[in-house]
């Protein structure tokens, strides 16, 4: 739609007037000087237009990482590793921050046990999406030690020096992990993370409620284009996620495009979705799916396994399926574990990272979360056989070779973060 | 003597009241102003707030203008829905809660204060916990539906969460009835029996009673009771977010909601409610004053 010529200025008149309505302070808003327009293009955040208006004298761009272009972070004056050999802090409070059920409580208690001699305790906080985490760090309100995030958040970790580098002697239990995540892309050299678990993103659904193969359409992503399933199914409640399926969908495969046309595309065929089959916008489908609140809903390939302990008495677990592309070329990601530069127990916290890798703490804690991590002594082929994974949901396992084809979902500018959260709130809008 | 400190004991009295509103209403309500006149971190989009209202800028304001009335207008629906719902739910509270708080005010008579206290039991259990239930009576194997389909035996397949607009609305009525009730009972409660046997003795029927006397004397209460549900219910969000979490059924508080967790768009959830605080000022202006002048009257 064409836009009409704007009037900015009657308009800011009629802004000030009703601020004029309010009574004390505001009434001197009418008194601004004017302010050139900086006209938000549609993303709505006055990223751009605000640098001046900020707190922070900020650089003109993030340095973003991918795979075509590693990254190895700088270490900011005053921020060096620990020295080695320290002793790990007694009496202490480990804190770590994370999404809710993403890691075993049994673990936890482990751990304590493990370090019973140095009487630790470990309180576990969580978050609902990484947003929040990275607002809450930031406010260093409550000094958390140990965090789970994604490397779309790197940049901003590292700028906002939020978190502490690692010092490698504390750590020997990187020798298990994949040799591609021993120098990832998103933190060479693993200065200041260690991997968690690998996924992929796909859908899930249970197959005594629909009948029909989804992974053998032409275009399984369709199946959220379906008005059959209407109301039976849901997406994911993350804005990068549904934005790159809809562009895979679409035949794309860029999904950190700041090509306005691609996303002006991929937000007409979402609010097209939301005519056409209504889904639900949640990432409770772990739970929803088994006990058949869902039918089917875009999920992580973790999701389906964890939901096997969710199904319903007099339900056979193996009616869970999930499918995600079977050659890799769909959503692939990580997380990863990092320590805040904001917690107080340092030593404390990269014992813990190190117990994580452990290969018996990292299985113990897949078989609950579902989620796989990527070690050596798991190996992908052998995971059913091996009884890691039954047979209904093999396509839940990620295999390695995909971190080479697949799509991870980067980091993006802000001003590029902008039109995704625009579009996002269009759909969520339900307009 | 006495006259001084009586002076100063009411003020002093109304003391607390008056840091609990500064405190907790007036200085949240001028951050939340200087939030949506503020600026956004370039690097984190974490909202700025401008402390100073000079410097105060206007740039989320125009976004959510825009997204209202501009040629991308997505809030508008979202906005238009709520209303909706929240006149559909409030006429329902009202042809629900009027015959029951009717009925005791008038008739219930020793068992009154029982009828009340059942009435209100709802407030005991919180908003969250009862739409929570409501979660598990409409489930698909739920108890609504194994009734509907007498346990099974009629084939009928309804997904009552799947983001329907009816169990909405239906959310709204059920959590906010006990709040309608209330003043419509104060209301009916005040009306004397004298009046309604007088319009009887004059020769009223029961629909003339109904609409010149028991109507307009009821008003007050009718009013009141319509403000005090639709004021929340145009803030209120979780009601979609638990009963159907779909964005066709979207409210003005899931508008909010989704700004605030955005990053970078804290500004635009401060403009939102400003202008949510603005609409609902009109009818409570209103009310105040009418309100005002009934007592000078009286």
């Amino acid at each position: 739609m064409p836009s009409p010529p704007r009037r900015p200025v009657s308009r800011r008149r009629l802004l000030q007037a009703s601020a004029l309505a309010l009574p004390g302070a505001w009434a001197l808003a009418a008194c601004a000087r004017e302010q050139p327009l900086s006209g938000p293009t549609g993303g709505g955040s006055s990223a751009g237009g605000s640098a001046s208006g900020g707190a922070t004298s900020a650089p003109a761009e993030l340095q973003i990482a991918s795979p075509t272009n590693p990254v190895k972070w700088p270490i900011n004056p005053g921020n060096e590793p620990i020295a080695s050999g320290l002793e790990p802090e007694a009496n202490a409070t480990l804190r770590l921050y994370n999404y809710p059920d993403y890691l075993d409580k049994a673990v936890i208690k482990d751990f304590q046990k493990e370090y019973a001699d140095y009487n630790v305790k470990v309180e576990y906080s969580t978050f609902n999406d990484y947003p929040e985490a990275l607002t809450k760090i930031r406010s260093g309100s409550i000094p958390y030690d140990v965090t789970f995030m994604s490397y779309n958040y790197m940049a901003r970790l590292v700028y906002g020096d939020l978190i502490r580098p690692l010092n490698h002697e504390y750590i020997p239990n990187i020798a298990d992990v994949w040799e591609e995540f021993q120098n990832p892309w998103y933190d060479q050299e693993w200065q200041y993370t260690v991997p968690y678990v690998i996924y992929t993103t796909g859908i899930g659904w249970r197959a005594d409620l629909i009948p029909e193969d989804i992974g053998a359409r032409p275009n399984p992503y369709d199946v959220f284009w379906d008005s059959k399933y209407a109301g039976e199914i849901a997406v994911l409640d993350d804005d990068r996620e549904v934005i790159g399926m809809t562009i895979l969908r679409d035949g794309g495969t860029d999904v950190n495009t700041a090509d306005p046309a691609t996303l002006g595309a991929a937000r007409d065929a979402m609010l097209e979705m939301l005519s056409l089959s209504q889904p639900r916008v949640t990432i409770s489908g772990y739970t929803d799916i088994p006990e058949g609140v869902l039918s089917l809903s875009q999920c992580w390939s973790g999701d389906m396994i964890t939901g096997q302990s969710y199904m319903p008495e007099g339900v056979d677990p193996s009616v869970l399926r999930y499918w995600s592309p079977p050659d890799g070329r769909g959503l692939v990601n990580s997380d990863f574990l990092c320590v805040l530069k904001g917690g107080e127990n340092p030593v404390l916290a990269h014992h813990f990272l190190n117990y994580m890798l452990d290969s018996d703490v990292s299985l113990k804690n897949f078989s609950w979360v579902g989620y796989q991590p990527p070690l050596r002594s798991l190996t992908p082929d052998s995971m059913v056989a091996d009884g890691y994974i039954p047979e209904n949901l093999a396509g839940a396992v990620v295999k390695p070779e995909w971190f080479e084809v697949g799509y991870p979902v980067l980091e993006l500018p802000p001003e590029v973060e902008a039109e995704y959260q625009a579009i996002w709130q269009q759909f969520k809008a339900g307009a | 003597m006495g006259d001084r400190s009586t002076r100063f004991l009411w003020p002093i009295l109304g003391l607390p009241a008056m840091v609990w509103i500064a405190l907790f209403f007036l200085i949240p309500l001028y951050v939340v102003f200087c939030v949506a006149f503020g600026t956004v971190d370039p690097i984190f989009r974490s909202p700025v707030p401008i402390w100073n209202p000079l410097e105060w800028q206007f740039t989320q304001v125009e976004v959510v203008w825009d997204r209202l009335f501009g040629p991308d207008n997505f809030y508008l629906p979202a906005v238009l829905r709520t209303l909706l719902y929240v006149a559909i739910a409030v006429v329902a509270c009202l042809i629900i809660a009027f015959p029951v708080a009717y009925f005791t005010a008038r008739y219930a008579g020793n068992y009154r204060g029982l009828v009340l206290a059942l009435l209100v039991a709802p407030f005991f259990i919180s908003y969250m916990m009862r739409m929570l239930a409501w979660i598990n009576l409409l489930q698909p194997d739920g108890l609504v539906n194994t009734i509907i389909t007498l346990g099974g035996v009629v084939p009928l397949d309804i997904n009552w969460l799947s983001g329907n607009p009816y169990v909405v609305v239906m959310g709204l009525i059920y959590g906010y009835v006990p709040y309608m009730l209330l003043p419509l009972f104060a209301a009916l409660d005040r009306i004397s029996p004298s009046l309604i046997e007088a319009a009887r003795d004059l020769g009223a029927s029961g629909f003339d009673l109904f609409r010149r006397v028991i109507l307009p004397m009821s008003l007050p209460g009718i009013v009141a009771g319509t403000l005090l549900i639709s004021l929340p219910m145009m803030g209120d969000y979780f009601t979609s977010d638990l009963l159907s979490k779909s964005p066709n059924t979207a409210m003005i508080g899931n508008l909010i909601n989704l700004s605030i967790v955005a990053p970078g768009q804290a500004g635009q959830a401060g403009t939102l409610l400003i202008l949510v605080l603005l609409v609902l000022l009109i009818p409570m202006v209103l009310y105040t004053r009418s309100n005002a002048r009934a007592e000078v009257r009286s």
